[in-house]
């Protein structure tokens, strides 16, 4: 039988690649050799992620392996009856499932007589009842070897069982396998108790009793399940959308999206909330931006993330620190809508924010803010990505509920099945963003999705703004102009008639079409920008077809005529007097032009320069001018418009963005991967080569190429093994249950050698048994010096004490 | 993507695209389940609400209807969340139903016992239900039947009453048509209405609700008892029913502040209904001074609030409410869509007007800038004095003697709130004035004179917003009003809108101070009768003398 480091030294290259890419976190950071790398992927945090990523099938394979490879043989072909599968597609599920654990080497080897083995330590990570079914060597640590049963007398035996005990093992057959003893003197202790002594079943510990290992297997016909695990069909009364409608909803939503955030940004430059003391935003800022945005709060938390997410708002990093938009939204704001979205999306595709837990509350009772820096989940863009993957397994149109995309998410990573509400939140915050339309994947979603995965052999996926612009519909450059002062634009408005009226008139309903109210105030908005009656009317009646209506004529005439009746100026200082005649020569002395005199009265002079300035002025020419009130200043306080500095930007863009493995993931090309593979090699063949001639024969990597070795050969203080080989070596042997030779380094230094069988890597400890002293020791892996193989043939070594 | 003419925005208004082809038809489609809410020129605005769609279950319709017409006629794709609260909103109407049982007499019957529940365990329902029967039925107190309405309205669940009418002391009344008939709008709003059993018909001004309700009366053929508003009114049912039915006077009771008569058909006022001595409604004894089989509410969108307690009392008859408008400056909608019932009939003004039943009204605003004396008193005036003081500009007096000028010879009304205002008019125009104060005889003499074109000037005060049929009148000038009520502007419109003889165009002018509250007011006011259809023009009263004028060249 080949250990594992030897099943993978002869695995050819492209072998190497597949099982690199279908387990990532081998490869980054690249391994040293290929040792190391069957170290890393024999450790239990590596196998922990592979579970995690494996589906249902998979896992029952794995468990069925774990299982019945114990006594064993069991080879490939044995596999489908093993976890039920009886028609073609179940065999047909069962050996796709076999090739996934194979390429993953959570299963070797691979050829097809061979026995499968378990990868070493997946026992261990699968936890205590693989398939439900108890450990085989179960009551044997409390001193009673278990007794013989005759398995195939099983059913001539429970007929004669008594009444309450088919139930008992009925409960435990399909797992969990241990069961809480019943109380003395009751019906089911007399079952029990039948069932013990016909150790059908064993005693766990005071107070549970155990249905061992063959037992179960026996009543369950030698199966590891009941049948296996198929993919959740899609439900019969999934809503299908048409094209049109999906594209649609996902263009109106892309729309509005864009347009809130833009709001959204207009809101904070003009006045930038606070920040809270924990680093989020009140919940009063909260509901001042849903009222802004005329939305729930829900979604002013999703669009506040999401503004977030993208750096387009972010902490000023002032003393009294606010939140204000960042110069990265002004080079945002100039693109077009499908651009901006698509940068929108491609922001939520990747950010590790979670606005859906804004609002509830934490471990210790606080509520969490919106833009609270504790929001972030490093799992989140993996589930989006899983969640839209469903849905982009489904046939256009195909609109799936929570329910059942968790049901599938379910199936495809049993080990790792996301909590409900945040699958939900996924589906609801794809909807806000038209990455779904009316609950199905849309075509502009598709491509957002495509970008980063592009499917093998498939078309070059459309960029996402493309295909999101396509489902808008055409922009109409026609608004009908009604005498109750609305108007409506029978449609998507174009970009100029969208300014016009932004500037002219408040919205009254977006969606097909846009209607707008003229008032007064709205008008009066247009006059403060700039614009003229003239001007103005002339620009409505261009995209009115029926001219502009009297009663609007007369209301931007109306506001006009009252426009500007007030003015309003900045002065610094003023001059006035009684007689108009000095303040007229004052006006026209060339001498005192620096002072920005300007007449507004006959007997009142406004000036540019400041009180003092005015006064010590006037004296130098000879004039006797006293200064007016306390100071005279009037200040004129204009809005600012606030920005966040670049180098805040790239913060906070940079701390938004995702940094995860699945972020690496991406980025691991096969070039790099086939680059990878030779240079492992390379690496394992010059250490071996050194080793080989410094100690002969430590390290023996397969059956076939192993040297002669006599068996006094190992040299106590020679052999000192690469930590990462020495841990490989143990696991190998923990999963054959073979003897190692270890060196270990006691508490003064010295350095012991003994024969080991090891039981359990892990935790930087080693479980073992000496067999020698028949005692069972635990050491830190640190303290082991060098682990040497015992050839199978060799004899009983030397005595351990020698070599202290 | 079709072409249609409709609109579906996903605030759940629809608007509709008049001058398309198929307008029409998607008009007719849309009209049973939306409410119009605005009609101007180009493009009318009709919103989806609970009620309308509840008053589109009453009528019978159901949801797929709904949803297959908004996806006919829409232009772009139909935002797939409308049509599932479209669908959830109406399945909503009818779950509970008001039925009568032998056994336990009334009852409320559920569909769905989880609603039952719901609505048993509501703190709201308490004392309105009596004990339970089983999981879907529960037991009603028979009084509390208009309450329980109301209540489960409000719980979102409206009931459907199908536990029917008593039916009254039955009174033999037939309509006299001779030489004129029920015009087929008023046939249908009959017909709407009492196939519903009750519910609200709404009609413009002018348009003939009287006889809407006295069809509805020779149908019903029962005991009648008509609340109007007030005694004119009053005496113009009677008259026009003596005139249009085989009732005699003798038949017709009046029950009024002056009169006190209970006959097969008796007319009260609100106002008398609603007399409380020491703290008690002494006429409350009208309700059951006869086996009334018919109730007739005129102006139901003037209804005061003692006349919803007692209509919840009177849920076992037959209830027609008559008005011009349902929008209600108290926001009371629903109430009257669960104490009157759903709306049976409605016809958009304009509509009615291109049939020819209702005189077109050329609408015009003419705006007074004040001199600087009075702008300087409206500006330091108290905040609760300044409309007083705009409404009430001198100016405006010669304005309305240049437009009485203008229309020389057509019979005037001149409207106002102020008695002041409306006493210096009177003088001013040489005409006469009725008020609170006229006595009631004074009145239906001047009324007469003005019926017969032996006078053509009147100035009238608020007394004279609702139910004064003045045929012929054909301007009215409009001063000052309460403020930014947009039923009282439709209510003055509709004095002129009857039909003339010789198809003129009726003329509304309402004289504004401007920059002032006045304005805003006006503004205000307007916007029921421009979402109508009526287009305001404004001009400023300086032009007046222009106009008159140009036209004067014209004719």
């Amino acid at each position: 039988m080949p250990t594992f480091t030897g099943y993978l030294r002869e695995r050819n290259d492209d072998e190497l690649v597949a099982l690199l890419r279908s387990r990532p976190d081998l490869a980054s950071p690249s391994p040293a050799t290929l040792s190391s790398l069957a170290v890393r992927a024999t450790s239990r945090s590596s196998l922990e992620r592979a579970l995690a990523g494996v589906d249902a099938s998979v896992l029952q394979v794995l468990e069925a392996v774990v299982a019945l490879s114990d006594p064993g043989p069991l080879t490939a072909a044995d596999l489908p009856a093993a976890v039920g599968a009886t028609d073609e597609a179940g065999v047909a599920l069962v050996q796709r499932a076999l090739r996934l654990a194979v390429v993953g080497t959570l299963v070797y080897p691979d050829s097809d007589d061979a026995p499968l083995q378990p990868s070493p330590g997946l026992a261990e990570v699968l936890g205590p009842y693989p398939a439900g079914l108890a450990p085989a060597d179960a009551g044997i640590r409390r001193g009673t070897p278990p007794e013989p049963v005759d398995l195939d007398d099983l059913p001539t035996l429970l007929e004669t069982a008594p009444a309450g005990a088919r139930p008992v093992l009925d409960a435990l057959l399909w797992g969990p396998p241990v069961g809480l003893a019943p109380s003395n003197s009751t019906a089911a202790a007399a079952a029990v108790d039948w069932l013990l002594r016909r150790h059908l079943l064993l005693p766990g510990d005071s107070r549970h009793v155990v249905l061992p290992r063959a037992v179960a297997l026996a009543l369950r016909g030698g199966r590891t399940h009941a049948a296996p695990a198929f993919p959740p069909p899609v439900p019969d009364d999934v809503p299908h959308r048409s094209h049109a409608l999906v594209a649609a909803e996902s263009a109106a939503a892309g729309e509005r999206i864009v347009l809130m955030v833009a709001r959204l940004v207009r809101l904070w430059e003009q006045a930038p909330p606070g920040v809270l003391r924990g680093g989020g935003l009140g919940v009063r800022e909260l509901r001042r931006v849903a009222s802004a945005l005329e939305t729930d709060e829900a979604e002013a938390a999703f669009v506040i993330e999401l503004a977030g997410a993208a750096a387009f708002v972010a902490d000023d990093g002032e003393d009294n620190p606010s939140f204000a938009p960042t110069v990265a939204v002004d080079e945002w704001a100039v693109r077009d809508v499908p651009d901006r979205w698509a940068a929108l999306a491609r922001t939520w595709r990747s950010t590790l924010r979670t606005p859906w837990l804004v609002g509830s509350r934490d471990e210790r009772g606080g509520v969490r803010a919106a833009l609270d820096p504790e929001l972030q989940r490093t799992w989140a863009p993996r589930l989006r990505r899983a969640v839209l993957d469903v849905l982009a397994d489904t046939p256009p149109g195909t609109a799936l509920d929570a329910a059942h995309v968790l049901a599938v998410l379910r199936w495809r990573g049993p080990r790792s099945v996301p909590p409900t509400a945040a699958v939900q939140a996924m589906l609801i915050e794809a909807g806000r963003l038209g990455i779904l339309g009316a609950g199905a994947l849309s075509d502009a979603g598709r491509a957002l999705l495509l970008e980063t995965a592009p499917l093998v052999g498939a078309v070059a996926a459309a960029d996402p703004a493309d295909a999101l612009a396509a489902a808008l519909p055409p922009a109409v450059d026609e608004i009908l102009l009604q005498g109750d002062l609305t108007g409506v634009v029978p449609g998507r408005p174009g970009p100029e008639l969208d300014d016009l009226l932004d500037r002219t008139a408040h919205v009254e309903s977006r969606g097909g079409a846009l209607t707008v109210r003229f008032t007064p105030e709205s008008v009066r908005r247009a006059l403060d920008a700039g614009a003229t009656a003239d001007g103005l009317l002339a620009e409505l009646a261009s995209h009115s077809r029926s001219g502009v209506p009297q009663p609007l004529e007369y209301l931007v005439r109306d506001a006009a005529r009252r426009h500007g009746r007030l003015r309003v100026g900045s002065a610094s200082g003023y001059v006035r007097a009684d007689d108009p005649s000095l303040l007229a020569g004052l006006v026209e002395d060339p001498r005192l032009a620096s002072l920005g005199l300007v007449r507004l009265a006959p007997t009142v002079l406004a000036a540019q320069a400041p009180a003092r300035e005015l006064v010590e002025a006037l004296r130098a020419h000879g004039l006797a001018p006293v200064a007016e009130g306390p100071d005279g200043q009037v200040v004129h306080v204009v809005s600012s418009i606030r920005r966040v500095g670049r180098r805040a930007t790239a913060g906070a863009r940079r701390r938004a963005s995702d940094a995860s493995p699945t972020g690496a993931r991406e980025a691991l090309t096969d070039d790099r991967l086939l680059a990878l593979v030779p240079q492992l090699r390379r690496a394992e063949a010059e250490r071996r080569a050194d080793e080989a001639v410094r100690v002969p024969g430590t390290i023996l990597p397969s059956p076939a190429r192993r040297a002669p070795v006599p068996p006094s050969a190992p040299v106590p203080s020679a052999g000192t093994a690469d930590p990462v080989d020495a841990l490989v070596l143990l696991r190998e042997a923990a999963a054959e249950k073979a003897e190692v030779w270890v060196e270990l380094v006691g508490s003064h230094g010295v350095p012991q050698r003994r024969l080991l069988r090891p039981l359990r890597v892990e935790g930087g400890r080693l479980r073992a048994i000496d067999t020698a002293r028949e005692s069972e020791l635990t050491v830190a892996v640190h303290r082991i010096a060098t682990v040497t193989r015992t050839v199978p043939s060799a004899p009983q070594a030397d005595d351990p004490q020698e070599t202290s | 993507m079709t072409n249609g003419p409709l609109i579906v925005q996903s605030d759940k208004t629809l608007l509709l695209e008049v001058d398309h082809d198929q307008a029409e038809a998607c008009r007719r489609a849309i009209a049973p389940f939306a409410e119009l809410e605005r009609a101007p020129e180009h493009v009318h605005t009709y919103r989806l609400t609970p009620l309308g769609l509840w008053n589109a279950r009453a009528a019978g319709h159901d949801a797929e209807q709904v949803v297959d017409v908004l996806l006919e006629y829409s232009r772009y794709p139909v935002p797939h969340a409308l049509l599932v609260d479209v669908a959830d909103t109406m399945s909503r109407y009818g779950r509970l139903q008001l039925v009568q049982d032998p056994v336990h007499g009334l009852i409320l019957h559920a569909l769905d016992p989880a609603v039952l529940m719901e609505v048993v365990r509501s703190k709201r329902t308490a004392g309105l239900l009596g004990a339970r029967i089983d999981a879907t039925d529960v037991i009603v107190h028979p009084s509390e039947r208009g309450h329980l309405k109301q209540v489960l309205l409000k719980l979102g669940w409206p009931a459907e009453d199908l536990a029917g009418y008593v039916d009254g002391e039955a009174h033999q009344i037939d309509l006299l048509e001779d030489g004129w008939a029920l015009r087929p709008y008023q046939k249908q709003a009959v017909d709407g209405f009492f196939h519903g059993g009750s519910g609200v018909v709404v009609l413009p001004c002018g348009a003939g609700k009287t006889l809407v309700g006295a069809g509805a009366m020779a149908r019903s053929s029962t005991t009648t008892l008509i609340l109007v508003t007030n005694t004119v009114s009053a005496r113009q049912w009677r008259d026009e029913l003596v005139k249009r039915t085989s009732l005699t006077e003798d038949e017709i009771g009046e029950y009024s502040g002056a009169r006190k008569e209970v006959r097969p058909v008796t007319i009260a006022t609100y106002q008398v209904l609603t007399t409380k001595r020491k703290g008690v409604y002494t006429h409350l004894e009208l309700l059951d001074a006869r086996d009334w089989g018919l109730v007739v509410y005129d102006e139901v969108h003037l209804l005061p609030a003692p006349i919803f307690r007692m209509t919840a009392d009177l849920q076992a008859r037959r209830r027609l409410g008559l008005t011009a408008t349902l929008v209600r400056e108290d926001g009371r909608e629903d109430e009257v869509f669960s104490l009157i019932g759903p709306k049976r009939f409605d016809a958009p003004w304009k509509d009615i007007e291109a049939q020819g039943y209702i005189a077109p009204a050329d609408c015009v605003e003419v705006r007074l800038t004040l001199p600087d004396a009075d702008r300087m008193a409206y500006a330091t005036a108290e905040p609760e004095e300044k409309y007083r003081l705009a409404a009430t500009a001198r100016g405006k007096n010669r304005v309305v003697e240049q437009l009485v000028a203008k229309h020389e010879g057509d019979p005037t009304l001149v409207i106002g709130q102020y008695l002041d205002q409306l006493h210096t008019l009177a003088e001013h125009l040489d005409a006469d004035l009725i008020t609170g104060e006229t006595t009631v005889h004074e009145r239906q003499r001047l009324f007469d004179a003005f019926r017969s074109g032996e006078i053509t000037k009147l100035v009238v005060s608020k007394v004279a917003n609702f139910s004064i049929d003045l045929p012929e009148a054909s301007v009215a000038i409009q001063v000052s009003g309460s403020f930014g009520s947009r039923q009282e502007e439709a209510q003055r419109l509709g004095r002129i809108m009857r039909p003339k003889g010789d198809g003129r165009t009726a003329h509304f002018y309402t004289v504004v101070a401007r920059d002032t509250v006045d304005q805003d007011f006006a503004a205000h006011r307007q916007r029921f009768l421009a979402e109508q259809g009526y287009a305001y023009s404004i001009v400023d009263a300086e032009d007046l003398g222009l106009d008159t004028a140009t036209e004067a060249g014209r004719d």
